[in-house]
């Protein structure tokens, strides 16, 4: 129960945009107030305005760019816009989506005193706070250790770690464990109610995923289209109720990933791993991943990889590309290919499809990959099959917009139909659900399905959900202390 | 007394003060002290490691090299007149078409080189880049904007490396090819990268920093006495060689 009933933040009527002659408001008229103490979660689908309505919390926006047509931001019954960077942080800080962009420095020490010299603290008493804060989050091991070996959540918890050091009344996340796996999630929770325990520290978290924050939350507030509040004071308590409002919202609600796709003959095998050993070098130091693993992909189905980040899944996924060196043998069927035709039968979409494209603009991306696996077609043949695929993937409408432009499911689905304009009969999957909400995951795995169902498709993908994986695939796997496991479904 | 403990703004002054001041020399004999003087500072008051110096040097060799055979071949001769080669003399005819080329300002030209490498590594294998960003704060007014912009810049490195060879994979899988010139997946990451700029500015700023409001500052670099000395005395013995 919240202790203190004042208003930390207060939203009026904030209508905002990107750009000036944009026709859809990304906030439109929203008004918010959120009450002192206490973890409050922001939740809507995928492109509602959520991550925005955080920076324009903070004063990062309209700053950094776009328009704030309407509306005043309060913190603490202060005007915002009338404070400067050092003195916002007093009262609000903000972490974000991607553990590799939040630091400037290359430790955890360094960031932490940069973070005090922001906020004017004189150095003599910097050492102090930093090893205070270290300690009661458990961080001292990772002080001096280069922040770019970390691993994403210790990389989140080093985030973490900068914003309770400093102090500020009010803390407001970002999708922080998008990149992370579910132990990673659960620890950066512990982290977070022992912050809030400690401190009584208001925390607003965004995110699309409830099950992680059941526990934790006191209070949920659902946003719809253009940031407006559709529900609140969920809590664990009442939630189900509220059933029905997120299924038209689409947003994931734990335990309605159900099991849908039929059952199908798995007897032929598209790829055999046969005592495949991986090993990575990080500078000097030879590190195994994978020990002697021994796997079969069936053929038109769909086989899931679980297993916390790091443990060498996408790795795995580079080894079947033959685009790092393994021992043991990768086979694929009767069938041996050469390294430089392998993608002519594999493709691969990454976990940030962002890092995939290679042109400016839609049509383009698909046009290109028609154009390179059917050397000689005519244009007009060309533009004619792009269409067909583009109306099938729904992106026609997108298809002048840069690729860059998209949403995180759009951009996905975008990947998949370029890489499958191919004709590729086996697809790779890095973390299909990275940054989306339940509706555009539905929305790629139906699609993903329908591809198996048609032409045989041969799917692999890597997540770190549970229930994604029982819902869709046909076979999982698992990896642990280096060994590739099958699991029951 | 190391190098590293000098101060890296002092540091850099000396050592292009002392470039401008070996520019407008013709001295065989000063190149190859200063050469040699700023070997020897550095293998014996600095922790660069000798493979490092190696490295480094390898490429400033070959440049001192090409810079000699170009002195050498295509400077106006004059260490040997051409009377004097056709004459009959005991020197062998090989030496004395060789001596016909430039001997004098192919020597100045290849030792010059090699004393600006010299001086270029005596800065860069004992500074430390942040030490260097922090001194050009506090010394030579670099506004923190700038210089927090550097270090972050500075910091993505590694993550560039990975964006790089992450955009070869995509085209590679697109079944392009993807040659060490190709431009294609500098540009992926170059788009890449200014997206992450902005995300990191963002970060920057939510954490309290604002470019030209007043901070404080863990430590200040500091100008000693002992500095002053050390851009003097370089300084200084140049001027005397003059």
């Amino acid at each position: 129960m919240r202790k203190e009933e004042f208003p930390v933040l207060q939203l009026e009527h904030v209508t905002f945009r990107y750009y000036e002659n944009a026709k859809r408001n990304i906030l439109d008229d929203v008004s918010l107030t959120i009450l002192a103490g206490g973890i409050t979660v922001l939740m809507g689908s995928s492109g509602c305005g959520k991550s925005t309505l955080a920076a324009v919390s903070c004063g990062l926006l309209p700053e950094n760019g776009g328009y704030l047509e309407q509306g005043e931001i309060l913190l603490y019954g202060k005007n915002l816009a009338e404070m400067n960077q050092s003195r916002r942080a007093a009262y609000v800080t903000m972490m974000f989506q991607n553990p590799d962009l939040q630091f400037c420095m290359d430790t955890l020490r360094k960031e932490m005193q940069f973070c005090l010299e922001n906020i004017c603290i004189p150095s003599d008493q910097m050492d102090l706070r930093i090893e205070k804060a270290a300690k009661e989050l458990g961080m001292e091991a990772l002080l001096d250790k280069k922040l770019h070996n970390l691993s994403g959540g210790e990389k989140q918890k080093a985030a973490l770690c900068c914003l309770y050091m400093m102090e500020s009344k009010c803390m407001i996340l970002d999708e922080p464990f998008a990149n992370i796996d579910e132990e990673g999630t659960r620890e950066l929770i512990q982290l977070l109610d022992k912050m809030k325990k400690l401190r009584n520290q208001t925390i607003i978290v965004i995110d699309h995923r409830m099950k992680y924050w059941l526990e934790a939350a006191d209070e949920m507030i659902l946003l719809g289209e253009g940031g407006k509040v559709l529900a609140r004071g969920m809590n664990r308590e009442n939630i189900e109720e509220f059933y029905p409002l997120f299924q038209q919202e689409g947003v994931f609600y734990p335990g309605v990933c159900q099991r849908v796709t039929p059952v199908r003959n798995m007897e032929v095998a598209a790829c055999h791993l046969d005592q495949v050993s991986i090993f990575v070098k990080t500078g000097r130091v030879r590190r195994q991943l994978l020990n002697q693993i021994d796997a079969r992909f069936p053929k038109g189905a769909m086989t899931a990889i679980l297993g916390p980040s790091g443990c060498g899944k996408t790795t795995l996924f580079l080894a079947m590309l033959k685009q790092i060196s393994y021992e043991g043998r990768i086979q694929f069927g009767e069938e041996v290919w050469k390294k430089k035709e392998q993608f002519q039968h594999m493709g691969i979409v990454f976990q940030n499809p962002a890092n995939q494209f290679i042109t400016q603009n839609v049509r383009q991306e698909v046009e290109s990959s028609i154009m390179q696996w059917n050397p000689g077609i005519k244009d007009v043949e060309c533009a004619c099959l792009a269409d067909h695929m583009m109306e099938e993937y729904g992106l026609l409408r997108f298809h002048r917009y840069s690729p860059y432009m998209l949403s995180q499911g759009q951009q996905r689905r975008l990947a998949v139909l370029s890489v499958l304009a191919g004709k590729q009969n086996i697809l790779l999957l890095d973390e299909p659900t990275y940054g989306q909400d339940y509706r555009s995951t539905t929305a790629i795995m139906e699609q993903l399905t329908e591809k198996i169902q048609k032409d045989g498709l041969t799917v692999i993908f890597t997540t770190h959900d549970e229930e994604l994986a029982h819902a869709w695939a046909d076979q999982i796997y698992r990896v642990q202390e280096q060994k590739l496991q099958e699991e029951m479904i | 007394m190391k190098l590293e403990k000098l101060n890296p703004s002092v540091k850099a002054a000396t050592v292009l003060l002392s470039v401008i001041m070996l520019s407008f020399q013709y001295n065989i004999t000063l190149n190859l002290t200063v050469f040699f003087s700023c070997l020897f500072l550095l293998l014996f008051f600095s922790n660069a490691r000798v493979k490092h110096i190696l490295v480094i040097l390898a490429p400033a060799l070959l440049a001192a090299f090409g810079m000699f055979m170009m002195g050498l071949y295509y400077a106006k001769g004059n260490s040997i007149t051409s009377a004097e080669l056709t004459e009959i003399s005991s020197v062998p005819y090989a030496v004395r078409a060789a001596m016909s080329t430039n001997l004098q300002s192919a020597l100045q030209l290849g030792t010059r080189i090699l004393s600006y490498a010299g001086l270029g590594i005596l800065f860069a294998l004992s500074t430390d880049g942040e030490e260097f960003i922090s001194s050009l704060m506090h010394q030579c007014h670099l506004s923190p904007k700038f210089a927090y912009g550097i270090l972050a810049a500075f910091h993505l490195m590694p993550s560039m490396v990975r964006e790089f060879s992450q955009a070869k994979l995509a085209l590679r899988t697109r079944g392009m090819h993807v040659g060490p010139f190709s431009l294609k997946p500098v540009f992926a990451m170059l788009v890449n990268s200014i997206r992450w700029s902005e995300s990191m500015a963002m970060a920057m700023e939510s954490k309290g920093f604002a470019g030209n409001e007043p901070r404080t500052f863990y430590s200040v670099t500091k100008v000693h006495w002992y500095d002053l000395v050390f851009s003097v005395v370089c300084l200084g013995s140049i001027l005397i060689f003059i």
